[in-house]
């Protein structure tokens, strides 16, 4: 789903970010980054999003080669990655419903769809009865589910989270992870950046470590065949309301990601 | 699928950024009002001016006062040479009776009482009736030299024609159309600039969501459509305005020139495609200053 070759990042101050990193992230997989800080986790974040453009090097989404990806092109491409931050980037002037919206606004969808689509969502994180709230009202964890949800309205093929517990205390940073790790039971490719140990020692998941730009350790999933994953977080009312149904069967195509439609 | 946003989001964002800074958004239609009510009233003042003038050409008339001395022969040759004026309707021939019987009738009959006949002034006159198309200051200049050429006829004593008022009525209209046209320039572009700066403002206080728009993968359209729309509502309602106001302005003018300056002539309102234009260049003038800001500020 997501390949990187030999690919360099240099910023105009001539520092680098990234120096030939080589990975492949498969289709349906859950794959930690981490490393220090400066490390350069969020520049490859930025690289996948076409935020930033490698200096050297290729990296191919769902096949195709980003590097070579028009700018008019690369509003397609994102709309098949769904994104969390840290910092969650909520609209403060939206409400909860309206932030989730913006991802089927930008779509064109009709009203009626965006409605029911964004509720069902809402719905299936517990978030409903706060649609109508601002996200200045919400807590960290609300805030967070929030970002996720607008993160998946349009069912991305993957999803890329940048220290998505990093403001939350443990509890609600447990919450998001195993919504995380629930999105990709169904499906989703699913990238955390996270410099967080106690969390990748948690779920030992396949966990790539970067340092000063470089890829210094590829550490596989650790298979715990008697360990639950987590704590139990409401996902049965996320399979009830079933927001991502189809997902897993018939993902977005990862082969036109970034094609216009 | 659309590959637009709708019509009724554009216009939901457009209206949260009036929302965000009504103060600002006010200033910049009231500037476009102001603007534009400027451009109408100079369009207004010069197309009756225009008018008025026509008017005036068309029932123009010339005494040529001929000496008492001049011969029927000269007097073919004078009457030949003024038809030969292209913009000559009419030629009467009026002698010294019927002019002395002119100016008595133009008199008040009290004064006449007891005055010999003999002393009201009289003299044997060409009433020439002239259809000029005046149209510009070098057209009255044109019929100002034909008559000082009239004049030059060895049997011609005077030739009375109001040219000097024509010529500073004329003065006045372009005078009136320079003042116009800058003061028309000054302030559409200082309405363009307010409405650039209300535009660039908004960008900025939308920067995270503009950002976030980008992410989530808006297309620069889709981004930067309700900021155009922004300017050009701006735009519609000063307009709007600008139209009350002229409304307004030609009602006033229109009993002014009837009843202060007692003009013999009627005072229009703009005819309906110049109206039309005014309408139009409100959003215009505020799309296209909203682009400007757009393009410079609002980079995705």
């Amino acid at each position: 789903m997501i390949q990187l070759y030999h690919v360099h990042k240099r910023f105009p101050n001539g520092c680098d970010a990234l120096s030939d990193v080589t990975l492949r992230v498969r289709e349906g997989e859950f794959v930690f980054l981490t490393g220090p800080s400066g490390a350069g986790k969020s520049t490859l974040l930025k690289l996948l999003l076409v935020m930033e453009r490698v200096t050297d090097g290729q990296i191919l989404i769902g096949g195709r080669n980003i590097h070579v990806l028009r700018d008019a092109s690369v509003p397609f491409l994102r709309r098949n990655i769904g994104v969390v931050f840290q910092d969650f980037r909520l609209v403060p002037r939206r409400t909860v419903f309206d932030n989730v919206a913006i991802s089927l606004e930008i779509m064109g969808l009709g009203r009626k769809e965006i409605e029911r689509r964004v509720n069902q969502l809402l719905e299936g994180l517990r978030l409903v009865h706060r649609a109508q709230a601002y996200p200045g009202d919400l807590s960290g964890g609300e805030q967070q589910r929030v970002a996720i949800a607008r993160a998946l309205v349009n069912e991305p093929a993957i999803l890329l989270a940048d220290e998505p517990t990093g403001n939350l205390d443990p509890d609600l940073a447990n919450d998001i992870m195993n919504l995380l790790l629930d999105v990709n039971r169904r499906g989703t490719t699913v990238v955390v950046a996270t410099h967080d140990v106690a969390l990748l020692e948690r779920h030992g998941l396949r966990t790539l470590v970067l340092s000063r730009g470089s890829l210094v350790e590829d550490r596989p999933r650790v298979v715990r065949p008697n360990e639950r994953l987590s704590q139990p977080i409401p996902i049965q009312a996320l399979r009830a309301a079933d927001p991502l149904a189809g997902r897993s069967t018939q993902p977005l195509s990862r082969d036109t990601a970034g094609e216009e439609p | 699928m659309r590959h637009g946003p709708r019509p009724e989001y554009v216009v939901r964002q457009a209206a949260q950024l009036v929302r965000g800074s009504p103060w600002l958004t006010g200033v910049s239609a009231l500037t476009i009002a102001l603007a534009l009510t400027l451009v109408g009233l100079f369009a207004m003042i010069l197309f009756n001016a225009g008018k008025m003038m026509h008017e005036l050409g068309q029932s123009l008339t010339l005494s040529v006062y001929v000496q008492d001395a001049t011969t029927p022969a000269e007097l073919a040759a004078l009457d030949k040479q003024v038809r030969a004026h292209e913009g000559v309707k009419s030629v009467t021939m009026l002698t010294r009776e019927m002019d002395r019987e002119r100016n008595r009738k133009l008199l008040d009959p009290e004064l006449l009482k007891g005055l010999d006949e003999a002393a009201l002034p009289g003299q044997p006159v060409l009433e020439v009736e002239i259809d000029a198309d005046l149209a510009s200051r070098g057209d009255v200049q044109e019929l100002v030299e034909w008559t000082r050429s009239v004049k030059g006829v060895q049997s011609v004593e005077d030739v009375e024609f109001g040219a000097e008022k024509l010529r500073l009525l004329f003065a006045i209209v372009e005078i009136a159309r320079t003042v116009g046209l800058v003061l028309s320039i000054v302030l559409l572009s200082s309405a363009m600039f307010f409405v650039f700066s209300t535009i660039r403002l908004a960008v900025f206080s939308r920067r995270d969501e503009i950002e976030i728009l980008s992410l989530v993968g808006a297309t620069p359209g889709f981004i930067r459509l309700p900021f155009l729309v922004e300017g050009a509502l701006q735009g519609l309602a000063g307009a709007l305005v600008a139209m009350l106001l002229l409304g307004l302005l030609h009602l006033e003018l229109r009993s002014l020139v009837r009843d202060v300056y007692m003009l013999n002539a009627t005072w229009s309102l703009l005819p309906p495609g110049m109206i039309l234009w005014l309408i139009l260049g409100g959003p215009a003038v505020g799309l296209a200053a909203s682009a400007m800001s757009v393009g410079r500020y609002l980079k995705v």
